[in-house]
């Protein structure tokens, strides 16, 4: 019970100091968005014979016509409403648009980061039992390889080699067959909602659109994971509590997943939530090259048509992200660790 | 001195694949310096009716759009490439370290303002945030290099800023202090030079990811003005073509980034090892 | 085929859509009678007028809506079909009279024409239109302006099915303008019960629900990612008020160039307007999918120079620029010699009024440098040479091979890409000096050419060009009827703008249409967008 206080004490204490770098997000933004030289009504009075009157109107419409530090105030009215804005690339309310579009983002990253996970963990601990052998080299040499790779470029092969040439994978346009049935929006997670309705052809399909931009993007955090997987595996394995679980005659396998995983976790979690956060705001491309109607694109093409709205709402949302993960992972850390409490 | 080469020494020879790395990295720098002379062909210079000639032996690695030996503008990059990625981190490593060693070792509120203008960038999709500076200042050279550094500078600063703060009362920074040493002589002279090599690690790291970011802002048109060689814009352009069936355009590039890539990364692994005695089990 | 629960859902509820009667025949459609296009933009209005608007749009409500009258087509003899501004029929009118003097068209609206909730067509729901056309705050009005409809008083109602359109001036482009998709005809009843007093033209309601009557009907529209429709099957204004052969239309948003021309050459998708130049030569030899090469003659790429800032303001300056390019080498690189040249033609004073046609421009790097030099700069000059990211496909290397052949007669460039928005800004407000554009007329005629792209004060006269006497004559050819008049003061226009050079006019690239090999009928129009009713499978 007092654990579970303190718990609630900490993630309380987190989110009220995170309040000021969220506001900084905000106005960083919103004036870095006004900086840009370019002006949003010129570019989307872009009919033929739009003239001058037609941009003023745009402008009038998106309020571009007050001074900054109104737009500014009436941006934050906006966002104490629970609304930022309506996005011109797409004609739809922001909030709309990201709550359409989250998900998909969402559900790639995660499956990415399992992928990732489940290759990395298990390649850093055969590195971290043979340190310095050919095997850790060739681990360490596999990883480091899907970091060299822009994921554009890695993104665009994958399309090449298992779409156009070898025919088995489904066409890389978005996260479901446009001919099969959407399963009922139930989480907005396809796999998800498809598993709950035993839909599990249509989760068949969903999971073939998945795999390969889930793919990309894990090979580019592959590196990461791996590498630190092997490292604290190593702190652990030299300690002395995993020499004394030898010596008293424990299977070697038992010693390694039990004993020395178990502890070696922790930094792993660590940089787990590290590498989500940044995936879900670097996704960009891969959701670009796999035509993935995530919030990465959307923020993308915001960006080049100086769409004010969306790009600051994606990027706020981007920053609740973050201040959320970081606040698991330390929940997740204060229960594995107690000590982490004492602070 | 000669205890860390020697221990320098002694990892390489032990670990094959640091060795190559550095041989690479050498390799990458002498072809930055004589690239011109090396190369076999004008990387500038158009050729339309030789365009998109495949690999042969007077194109060793084929022909662009315009009939440009694509060999020769890779080599001719290596150098902006590596300008690029060595200035966008050193930006970042020198503005990182002495932000993050003053804060470290003055603390109180300068620490913790810093610290809290490092937790709005720290929020920041990292790539949209280059994207939108580069946007904002212009896509030219110096301003990529800015964006990139600006996104790395977080990540300096909390490394420089725990690396101080662990060393700020040891032994010798109060000896330093007793001795009459003004705080800036202390954080410049004695402590940064401290830090720099566990910082080396990170270094050579992002060395290879500076040069990604710069080529993915490429693709999406906000790279490095053409004509000029560059290895992200060439791989972008490429991009285009591999459907068409002109793959040595996105190939050969993407071997470059690849490997140079590769290259730092392997060298900051190794680097690591020999810097960091605990990692050598 | 499975009706779609999901989209249909959200489109009822977040889009509110027609899409309550969910069309039990959608369950027996088959993929043949199903046609999906893949496209680089996004559809961001059913609005195509909606400030902001994109230019796929064009397309959707040349379908969604019927217009008083329609475009013909004429055979392409390289394939395919183009369209006709001189054969005009009507479309939601059955029959159009032209008092003699031309300044009266009377409008007979179908006898049995119905909008998409069954109620029929009325002289009202026209008058309607036609005044929301050029009243709303859109960007209609100063498109209809092009041809004098600018107030509603030009729009009477004379009977329950009639109306007559009063022009102040006999012009050539009255009913033509009538055929575009800002002239679009809504079901007034329908759009007035949404408008309120701050919007008395509907214009947020119809941004997101349709009021029309054409020949498709949107059922589900996820913004940025797809649009799917199935057809009117009421629908009775086509040509010989025949049906459209595809009963459903799924139109989706790839951002990826070559992912489309993937889609389109493994049979995934049956139709896509917007490939990178450099797949669609790889695509017509592997001869998996067809390519329908249509020439775009109301289109044309320049290279601009701002006319009003040193030293473009010296016309000898922009002559000695246009004799430097290096034309056939540009078009090679930059679309594969896929187009019209716009250059190239041999004669100094224009033999005919045809415009954009092949002028009397060609490189001559000595003429140009002996320009340079009387214009006062023997030494060459400096400058910056700009353009759009999502030009760069193609401009990439034109800009190469331009920065090294101006470099040959002492010209050192710059080369600067921006992204669109900051580009749009900049040529507003004129601060570019030098850069290249794309140009389209949706009404191609010499005149509106000229009078679009070479005068005035928006931001399509690139060069912010002044010239008093092309001014003049601009607007003179609009109201002549008399056709050797009109030619002889289209070929004075053209010969003031060759020697004044206020842009280079280059080429106008093919409208390169991928398709299946059973799709037949793609016509070319002139707002560039597909028109599904064209289209069927063989």
């Amino acid at each position: 019970m007092r654990a579970l206080k303190s718990v609630g004490v900490r993630v309380g204490r987190r989110l009220v100091a995170s309040v000021p770098a969220l506001l900084g997000v905000v106005v960083f933004t919103f004036v870095l968005m006004r900086v840009l030289p370019g002006d949003p009504a010129v570019f989307f009075a872009s009919g033929p014979n739009a003239g001058q009157a037609e941009i003023q109107m745009i402008r009038e419409q998106m309020g571009l016509d007050r001074p900054v530090h109104e737009q500014l105030i009436r941006y934050f009215s906006e966002i104490g409403r629970g609304q930022l804005g309506r996005s011109m690339t797409t004609g739809q309310a922001v909030v709309a648009d990201l709550r359409e579009r989250l998900p998909a983002s969402l559900e790639l990253t995660l499956v990415a980061l399992i992928l990732a996970l489940g290759a990395a963990i298990p390649l850093g601990i055969l590195a971290a039992l043979r340190p310095n052998s050919p095997l850790d080299h060739v681990v360490r040499f596999v990883c480091s390889m899907g970091v060299c790779v822009p994921t554009f470029v890695s993104g665009l092969l994958l399309i090449y080699v298992f779409y156009v040439v070898l025919g088995i994978a489904p066409d890389p346009t978005g996260r479901i067959d446009i001919f099969a049935a959407s399963p009922p929006d139930i989480t907005g997670f396809l796999l998800l909602d498809f598993a709950i309705t035993g839909d599990w052809e249509g989760w068949r399909a969903a999971a073939g659109q998945i795999i390969l931009p889930a793919c990309t993007m894990a090979l580019f955090v592959l590196a990461p994971l791996a590498r630190m997987t092997r490292a604290s595996m190593l702190a652990v394995l030299g300690s002395d509590f995993i020499r004394t679980a030898r010596s008293i005659g424990l299977s070697r396998w038992k010693v390694i997943v039990v004993h020395g995983l178990r502890n070696a976790l922790l930094p792993v979690i660590t940089i787990t939530g590290i590498v989500f956060s940044t995936m879900l705001g670097a996704n960009v491309l891969v959701e670009k090259v796999f035509s993935w109607p995530g919030v990465g694109s959307y923020a993308l093409d915001a960006l080049l048509g100086s769409d004010y709205a969306p790009v600051q709402g994606f990027v706020l949302m981007m920053a609740l992200a973050f201040v959320v993960v970081n606040l698991l992972i330390d929940v997740l850390y204060g229960i594995a660790d107690p000590r982490v409490n004492v602070e | 001195m000669s205890a860390t080469l020697k221990h320098a020494a002694w990892v390489l020879r032990g670990n094959p694949v640091t060795a190559l790395a550095a041989t690479g990295a050498t390799l990458l720098v002498l072809i930055a310096i004589f690239a011109p002379w090396l190369a076999p062909h004008d990387p500038i210079l158009s050729n339309v009716p030789m365009a998109l000639q495949p690999p042969s032996a007077t194109y060793w690695a084929g022909t662009d759009q315009l009939g440009r030996d694509v060999f020769s503008r890779l080599l001719v990059a290596t150098r902006l490439d590596l300008a690029i990625a060595v200035s966008a981190v050193g930006i970042s490593f020198a503005a990182g370290a002495v932000i993050g060693s003053f804060c470290g070792y003055i603390g109180g509120w300068l620490d913790k303002s810093v610290g809290r203008l490092v937790d709005v960038l720290m929020a920041f999709p990292l790539f949209v945030l280059a994207m939108a500076m580069v946007a904002a200042l212009g896509n030219r050279v110096e301003n990529i290099v800015i964006a990139t550094a600006f996104i790395n500078l977080p990540f300096y600063i909390r490394f420089a800023r725990a690396e101080v703060n662990v060393r700020r009362n040891l032994g010798w920074v109060e000896a330093a202090r007793s001795g009459g040493e003004s705080h800036m002589t202390i954080v410049l002279r004695y402590l940064l030079p401290n830090i720099l090599p566990a910082m080396a690690v990170q270094i050579s790291l992002n060395l290879g990811w500076a040069i990604l970011n710069a080529a993915g802002l490429s693709f999406i048109g906000l790279g490095v003005q053409p004509p000029t060689p560059e290895w992200g814009i060439m791989v972008a352009e490429g991009a285009r073509f591999i459907t068409a069936g002109q793959w040595w355009l996105v190939a050969y590039p993407g071997l470059a980034l690849m490997l140079t890539v590769l290259c730092f990364n392997l060298l900051g692994d190794g680097l690591r090892d020999i810097l960091d005695p605990r990692m050598r089990t | 085929m499975k009706f779609n629960r999901r989209q249909g859902f959200q489109a009822a509820a977040a889009a509110g859509v027609a899409a309550t009667a969910a069309p039990r025949e959608a369950m027996s459609q088959t993929r043949a009678e199903t046609l999906r296009q893949v496209m680089g933009g996004v559809i961001n209005s059913l609005d195509a007028t909606m400030l902001g608007g994109t230019r796929e749009g064009f397309g959707l409500v040349m379908n969604t809506y019927d217009r008083l009258c329609s475009m013909g087509r004429k055979p392409v003899s390289t394939g395919g079909f183009t369209f006709d501004l001189d054969n005009i029929r009507g479309e939601l009118a059955e029959r159009i009279d032209r008092s003699a003097d031309g300044l009266t068209y009377t409008f007979h609206i179908r006898q049995n024409a119905t909008w998409h909730d069954g109620t029929p067509v009325t002289a009202e729901d026209v008058k309607w239109s036609l005044d929301r056309s050029v009243s709303a705050r859109s960007l209609a009005p100063p498109q209809m302006s092009m041809s004098s409809y600018t107030s509603p008083d030009q729009y009477k109602i004379v009977g329950e099915k009639t109306v007559e359109v009063k022009l102040p001036r006999s012009d050539r482009l009255a009913l033509g303008n009538l055929s575009t998709p800002y002239a679009m005809m809504i079901n007034s009843k329908l759009a007035k019960q949404h408008a309120t007093s701050d919007d008395p033209w509907a214009i947020n309601y119809l941004k997101e629900n349709q009021a029309g009557g054409g020949a498709y009907i949107v059922e589900s529209h996820r913004p940025g990612q797809q649009l799917q429709l199935r057809r009117n099957d009421n629908w009775k204004n086509g040509l010989n008020g025949e049906l459209p052969y595809f009963r459903r239309i799924i139109m989706q948003t790839v951002p990826e160039a070559a992912t489309r021309a993937s889609l389109v050459e493994r049979g995934d998708a049956d139709l896509c307007i917007d490939l990178a130049a450099s797949d669609v030569p790889a695509i017509e030899q592997r001869n998996r999918a067809k390519v329908v090469a249509i020439p775009q003659g109301n289109t044309f790429q320049c290279i601009v120079f701002n006319t009003r800032v040193a030293p473009f303001d010296n016309p000898k300056v922009r002559r000695a620029f246009a004799l430097a390019l290096p034309y056939d080498a540009m078009f090679q690189a930059a679309l594969f010699s896929r187009g019209s040249k716009y250059y190239g033609a041999s004669w100094t004073q224009a033999p005919n009024g045809l415009f954009p046609q092949p002028l009397g421009v060609n490189q001559d790097l000595d003429r140009a440098k002996a320009l340079l030099a009387e214009a006062g700069f023997p030494n060459g000059l400096e400058t910056t040479f700009t353009y759009a990211v999502s030009m760069s496909a193609f401009v990439d290397p034109m800009a190469a091979l331009l920065q090294e052949a101006l470099g040959r007669i002492g010209v050192r460039v710059a080369i600067q890409k921006l992204p669109d928005a900051q580009i749009g800004t900049l040529i507003v407000e004129r601060r570019l000096p030098f850069f290249t554009d794309l140009g389209s007329a949706w009404l191609p005629s010499p005149d509106y050419f000229f009078r679009l792209y070479y005068s005035g004060e928006t931001r399509w006269n690139y060069s912010g060009w002044q010239n008093a006497e092309v001014t003049a004559m601009a607007q003179e050819a609009r109201f002549t009827i008399d056709q050797a008049r009109y030619d002889d003061i289209c070929r004075r226009m053209i010969d003031i703008s060759l020697e004044q050079m206020p842009h280079v006019m280059l080429w106008s690239g093919n409208h390169e249409a991928v398709m299946a090999k059973n799709i037949e009928g793609y016509t070319y129009w002139f707002h560039r967008m597909v028109d599904w009713r064209d289209l069927k499978r063989s």
